[in-house]
């Protein structure tokens, strides 16, 4: 069964076609299957059928198109020669004896460019003879042929006009002398042996007279005219029509336009050869008329306006697409004029040369394009383009669709016109005259379609002649087809016959009523008929007329300037195409944004123009070789661009909005919205015949330019100390934040992949990563030697000393912003921000690092440096000996009645290791590193606390844990768990309707929530990092225990034995409170707090707490301090006066012995709070770096073998 | 006047011409409806390549994702000991 056609194709219409892709581009390939309405397919052999003999004017006008398609290739050939003797090599003096082979050769290359010439020479001279043999054949008055037609003008004007550009083309090509002569003095020489070179050398001859004389074509034009005098009446009817056309706007299209302002000076001139001449012309036309015309006011800036747009779409179809034709022939034109009236005025003076390092010659071509046009004119310029290329596309896009309504539309106009008006121009002014309404009858017959009027088929003979017969509307259906280029022809010709008498002389315009005897209103009606008639056939010729509305290759072209200029080709910063996205780089206009593409329209076009009309492969190599180059830089520019937009978008986000209130210029810190999306929708750029996939190019870039942020971010935080921990948390931050905006148009790799992968840590075997290796090697080299704890703050600093790896630090790279905040503003922001920071290590340093690092190498570093911790213990141990051996054997309560300054003095004399100051500085920074690692692990056990209840609080609403009345953690019963029973409730909701293919991937689903929720409740009960480093220096310390601790050999307390380790502890305790109170704090610095920490760790630990609290020095000190103190206020209780100033000289060392006694407290009690000795018990920390829960376990090393090893 | 004439055979034209639209009509209808065609196959085309293109974006992400998963499986299976 067959299907109807229609039927078919309109179910193709109902596939779904759309994709993503937005039109922001031109149309690259235009597809047609008419051959140009506007000429006739045919050559108007169809003209013959209607008998109105016109075979010699059709046979005049095939001849003149032939011409002008030859005259145009000549054109062409002539507008891309480039000069062959600068590509002549030189032969160097040792070849000289070869000197005759090169002439031949030289001769052979010269002689096929020289013979293009030759031709074009012959042709121009054969044009001219027939183009004005053409013109005296029809411009006899006796008229005894039909003709000229209106085809039959701008056939000829065309003709006229090729010749016009060829001699300006002639004149302009300096090149073409050279080359001849270079090609005559070769002939010379090679010549000499060959016989009959007679006709050749005059060839030759003629063909130089023929280059070397300026206008040589027109002249000649000129000369064949007025062989015979008898051009002038044909050169003043064209002049008329001209003039005519472009008052009237006749011209539909800017081509037509501008070759009418071409040709009519060259008419003119040539009408004026002789005075008489001259008088007649200027009596028909007047010369105003001829000035007003050229005084073509070209916009400096074209700025087409959206009002004017918006307005002028308005109407049906075909008056829409007419609309769009006028829309587009002005906005290309004056594309044309604005870029001839930059061409004709160059810039005066280009930018000054700092700009180019000096260089000041600038090529012509740069003052007219390069330095020509202000930033705002590009925009304008690229605006139009864009104008242009995006409607000439809407246009293009619907030509299947309102093709049949057009030609619909044409049809009832003709219909109308030769059925109705017409009839009644035949039954009412036209009656009386015979000649007049017969050419009227001509008309309807050659073109009414009859049997598409149904109602009136049978009745129209008679309606026209039966005169009183109402003239009653027609009713005729439309058929979609349009009339031929021939039928129109035939129509205008009539009209022109019926208006004009075929009277050539007729003064006035066309159908200025003068003489022809037809009423005022038939004539306006003919009038707009005639000028219809022509605009009909450009809308018919749909598709061409949009590609050559729309063609804005000229843009690119510049062989003018190339001849010039003696340059192969010019840098593409002169090119306007380039100019014009560069401009949208540079400018970042987000109106402009989406336009970015459309200047490679304008490569399209030239490529298009260079292989099709101009036939040049080696242009098209050149415009290939730019559009690469452009393609390359405009990715590469694009890439930065939205890099650098949506980093500094994401910085402007995460900053925080408080910030911004309080900043007076909160302005700067706001990014302005652009719209990439569209841009990064792009599958298929079309470029050159080739689609290219331009989302992917950005994504594979984008990728690129994140792992390069991420390992920028690392190699300076690398070049950094470990405070800029933060800033590097906050740069990641960042980009993470830009990853996850930029995801939302781009399928890029996911963050966290491209992190591991930049950190080096894919290895499923491997716990460590460049990031924690750095952070631990930081700690371990500058970090634990150089910062000094501050309790107080709970802050670690720098100490003045301990600069001492500054130095050796890479210094840190610097790169372009887009690697930071995007923006400047941003940029300096954040780094305010960060060097807030950048002096100290504390709790948001420890956030920092918990989440850089994160759970997969946290166990790493802590095993680190709990190792480290080890490795300090047993470092310390052999001093401490050493210490040991220096001390008294046996070290008694102070004495009381000595007073303070007797006891001091007593101390002095125990502490007899005055000699081993060194080795006493040893002990000092080791147990400063075991005390600064103890407290880093406590402020990560409260980081990692904080961010464990913040999960808690999280998941326990899943997990059906809430709070009771009594502050205590309730469980709902089990059945009841929130999350398990919401997968219970879908699972046999799913499970239970029929549509359900495979219930089994839901159960598993249903089992997994059950594990889930297992896993967690198990994790709420997490254990304590600090309290697993205290019992695992515990386990350090066991194996020393004995030589640090004597067991009392009595059983009782053994207040007097010197050998345990809070005895050493105390007595450098008090010595360095000493130094400091004499060295005014500076020491103290040193040192700082960790030190106690360390101290009072190992003394608890030791279980020799109460024996120092007993027996420290500057506890006993401060007792002995306080007992004189009060004694003295007892006794001296009358004298005022004196008892401020008694203990004065100790006032310092006592406050500092009691600050001392404040952060020994501070310490034993988080201690016994974290750490009870009763019972060992600590937690282990699992491969997975989740934390197990509390467990006992056997202070031995071998427990900690679940963390895993450093080296691993 | 000097017109060289009109239509000579007005009848036989106008029969001439009324058969020309309407051979004309049957050209234009088939002309376009190959020219839809055409521009169905362009768009087609043209909507294939950007799903393909489409596709062709998720594999690649797919495929990148595989290879560092294949990364980690080999440090892993290259020591087995770890996971005994």
């Amino acid at each position: 069964m067959a299907i109807p056609v229609e039927e078919a194709i309109a179910a193709l219409s109902t596939f779904t076609l759309e994709d993503e892709q937005p039109d922001v581009q031109g149309l690259a390939a235009l597809l047609s299957i008419e051959r140009c309405a506007t000429t006739s397919p045919t050559e108007y052999a169809d003209v013959s059928a209607y008998r109105l003999s016109l075979m010699e004017d059709t046979k005049a006008i095939n001849q003149l198109n032939t011409l002008i398609q030859e005259g145009k290739e000549m054109a062409s050939v002539l507008y891309t020669y480039r000069s062959c003797v600068k590509a002549l090599p030189q032969l160097p003096d040792s070849m000289k004896h070869n000197q005759a082979d090169l002439y031949l050769e030289t001769y052979q290359v010269l002689d096929l460019e020289m013979s293009r010439l030759r031709e074009i020479q012959r042709w121009q001279a054969s044009a001219a003879s027939k183009l004005a043999a053409d013109m005296q054949r029809f411009s006899r008055p006796e008229r005894l042929i039909n003709g000229p037609t209106v085809t039959h003008f701008w056939s000829m004007l065309k003709l006229l006009d090729i010749l016009v550009q060829l001699d300006h083309l002639k004149n302009a090509k300096a090149s073409i002398p050279n080359d001849f002569s270079w090609y005559k003095r070769t002939f010379t020489q090679v010549s000499m042996q060959w016989q009959d070179t007679d006709t050749m050398r005059e060839e030759l001859d003629d063909l130089q007279i023929f280059l070397s004389t300026r206008w040589a074509i027109l002249l000649n034009l000129h000369a064949e005219m007025f062989r015979a005098n008898t051009v002038e009446d044909i050169l003043q009817v064209l002049i008329v029509f001209c003039v005519e056309s472009l008052e009237l706007d006749f011209a539909l299209l800017f081509p037509e336009r501008h070759m009418l302002l071409r040709v009519l000076p060259v008419l003119v001139v040539l009408a004026t050869s002789s005075e008489k001449d001259a008088d007649s012309l200027y009596r028909r036309v007047k010369i105003n008329r001829l000035i007003s015309i050229f005084k073509v006011i070209i916009l400096k800036s074209t700025e087409a306006s959206d009002a004017e747009w918006s307005r002028e779409v308005k109407g049906n179809m075909y008056d829409m697409v007419i609309e769009g034709f006028q829309l587009l022939s002005r906005w290309t034109g004056r594309l044309w004029e604005q870029c001839a009236w930059k061409f004709s005025r160059p810039c005066k003076d280009p930018v000054a040369s700092d700009s180019l390092g000096g260089s000041t010659t600038f090529f012509d071509y740069e003052k007219v394009v390069r330095w020509n046009y202000t930033s705002d004119e590009r925009k304008a310029v690229l605006e139009l383009v864009s104008y242009i290329k995006s409607v000439g596309s809407m246009m293009q896009r619907c030509d299947t669709l309102v093709a049949d309504a057009l030609w619909e539309t044409i049809h009832v106009e003709v219909q109308d016109f030769v059925q109705d008006k017409l009839d009644t121009m035949l039954r009412t002014s036209f009656r009386k005259k015979k000649d007049l309404s017969r050419i009227l009858s001509d008309m309807r017959t050659l073109s009414a379609d009859w049997m598409a009027n149904t109602s009136r088929h049978d009745t129209e003979l008679h309606a026209l002649r039966q005169e009183g017969e109402e003239p009653r509307p027609n009713i005729f259906y439309p058929r979609p087809v349009a009339p031929t280029a021939a039928q129109v022809h035939c129509l205008q010709f009539l009209i022109c016959e019926l208006v004009a008498g075929g009277n050539l002389r007729k003064h006035g315009g066309l159908f200025g009523n003068s003489g022809s005897g037809i009423a005022v209103d038939d004539l306006k009606q003919l009038e707009t008929f005639f000028y219809k008639l022509s605009f009909f056939l450009h809308i018919l010729d749909y598709t061409a007329t949009v590609g050559t509305l729309t063609d804005l290759g000229f843009l690119w072209f510049r062989e003018f300037y190339l001849e010039s200029s003696r340059v192969i080709q010019f840098p593409i910063e002169c090119s306007l195409p380039w100019m014009l996205v560069d401009n949208v780089i540079e400018s970042q206009d987000p109106g402009l944004l989406e336009s970015i593409l459309m200047p490679f329209d304008i490569y399209n076009d030239a490529a298009q123009n260079a292989l099709t009309m101009l036939k040049q492969r080696f242009l098209y190599d050149e415009i290939e070789a730019e559009v690469d180059l452009c393609f390359d830089q405009l990715l590469y520019k694009l890439n930065e661009i939205i890099f650098s937009y949506y980093k500094s978008r994401a910085a402007s986000d995460l900053l925080d909005q408080s910030f911004i209130a309080s900043c007076n210029d909160d302005n700067k810190y706001f990014v302005k919205p652009m719209r990439f999306n569209e841009i990064l929708k792009l599958r298929r750029v079309k470029l050159l015949g080739r689609s290219i996939d331009l989302r992917s190019l950005l994504t594979q870039r984008l990728n690129k330019l994140i792992r390069e942020n991420i390992d920028f971010l690392f190699d300076r935080f690398e070049g950094q100390d470990l405070c800029a921990v933060v800033e590097l948390q906050q740069h990641l931050e960042i980009l993470k934040h830009s990853h996850n905006l930029l995801s939302k148009d781009l399928e890029l790799d996911s963050f966290s992949l491209m992190l591991n992968e930049m950190q080096e840590n894919l290895s499923l075997i491997s716990y460590s990563s460049r990031l924690a290796s750095q952070i631990w090697t930081e700690m371990q080299n500058d970090f634990f030697p150089n910062f000094i704890l501050c309790n107080t703050t709970q802050r670690f600093i720098r100490s003045i000393k301990g600069d001492r790896h500054a130095s050796q630090r890479a210094s840190v790279p610097s790169a372009k912003s887009y690697f930071f905040c995007g923006s400047q503003d941003l940029n300096a922001a954040y780094h305010n921000l960060a060097a807030m920071y950048s002096e100290f290590f504390g709790i948001p340093h420890m956030f920092a690092v918990v989440q850089l690092i994160g759970l997969r190498s946290l166990p790493w570093i802590i095993r680190a440096i709990l190792d480290h911790i080890a490795v300090k213990v047993n470092v310390i141990i052999p001093k401490i000996y050493g210490l040991q051996d220096a001390l008294p054997k046996s070290i008694g309560l102070l004495p009381f009645d000595g007073g303070v300054a007797g006891s001091q003095k007593i101390i002095h004399e125990l502490l007899t290791w005055g000699t081993k100051s060194e080795l006493k500085a040893e002990v000092l920074q080791s147990l400063k590193e075991v005390g600064s690692a103890l407290y880093w692990m406590s402020l990560l056990d409260l980081v990692l606390r904080e961010i464990d209840t913040t999960q808690f609080m999280q998941t326990a609403p899943w997990l059906g844990l809430f709070m009771g009345t009594d502050g205590q953690l309730k469980e709902v019963d089990s059945g009841n768990r929130p999350l398990v029973s919401l997968f219970r409730l879908a699972n046999t909701e799913i499970v239970s309707h029929a549509t359900c293919q495979n219930p089994n991937s839901f159960n598993i689903m249903l089992k997994q929530a059950e594990a889930a929720d297992l896993i967690y409740k198990k994790n709420i009960i997490s254990a304590s990092v600090l309290e697993y480093a205290l019992a695992f220096t515990s386990a350090a310390l066991d194996k020393h225990y004995s030589k640090l601790s004597a067991n009392p050999k009595t059983g009782f307390i053994d207040i007097t034995t010197s050998k345990d380790f809070y005895r050493i502890f105390s007595g450098l305790q008090f010595e360095y409170l000493e130094e400091t109170v004499l060295e005014s704090s500076r020491r103290h610095d040193s040192w700082g707090d960790s030190v106690a920490w360390a101290g009072c760790t190992i003394i608890y630990l030791l279980g020799q707490q109460l024996h120092f609290e007993l027996f420290d020095f500057s506890y006993q000190f401060l007792n002995i301090a306080e007992v004189e103190n009060a004694a003295i206020a007892h006794t001296l209780s009358f004298d005022r006066s004196k008892n401020s100033n008694f203990l004065q000289g100790y006032e310092i060392l006592l406050e500092a012995m009691r600050k001392a006694r404040r952060l020994n407290n501070h310490v034993f009690s988080m201690l016994r709070a974290r750490c009870p000795l009763e019972d060992k018990v600590a937690c282990a920390i699992k491969h997975s770096g989740a934390p197990q829960h509390r467990i006992t376990f056997v202070n031995t090393l071998s427990a900690f073998e679940t963390l895993p090893q450093k080296e691993a | 006047m000097a017109r060289a004439g009109g239509i000579t055979n007005a009848v036989n034209v106008g029969i001439a011409v009324q058969a020309d639209w309407e051979n004309r009509e049957f050209i234009s209808n088939i002309s376009l409806n190959v020219r839809r065609l055409f521009e169905f196959l362009l768009q087609f085309e043209a909507t294939t390549k950007s799903k393909l293109a489409c596709l062709n974006e998720k594999l690649d992400v797919l495929e990148r994702r595989l290879e560092v998963l294949e990364v980690q499986v080999s440090t892993a299976s290259a020591n087995p000991s770890v996971f005994t």
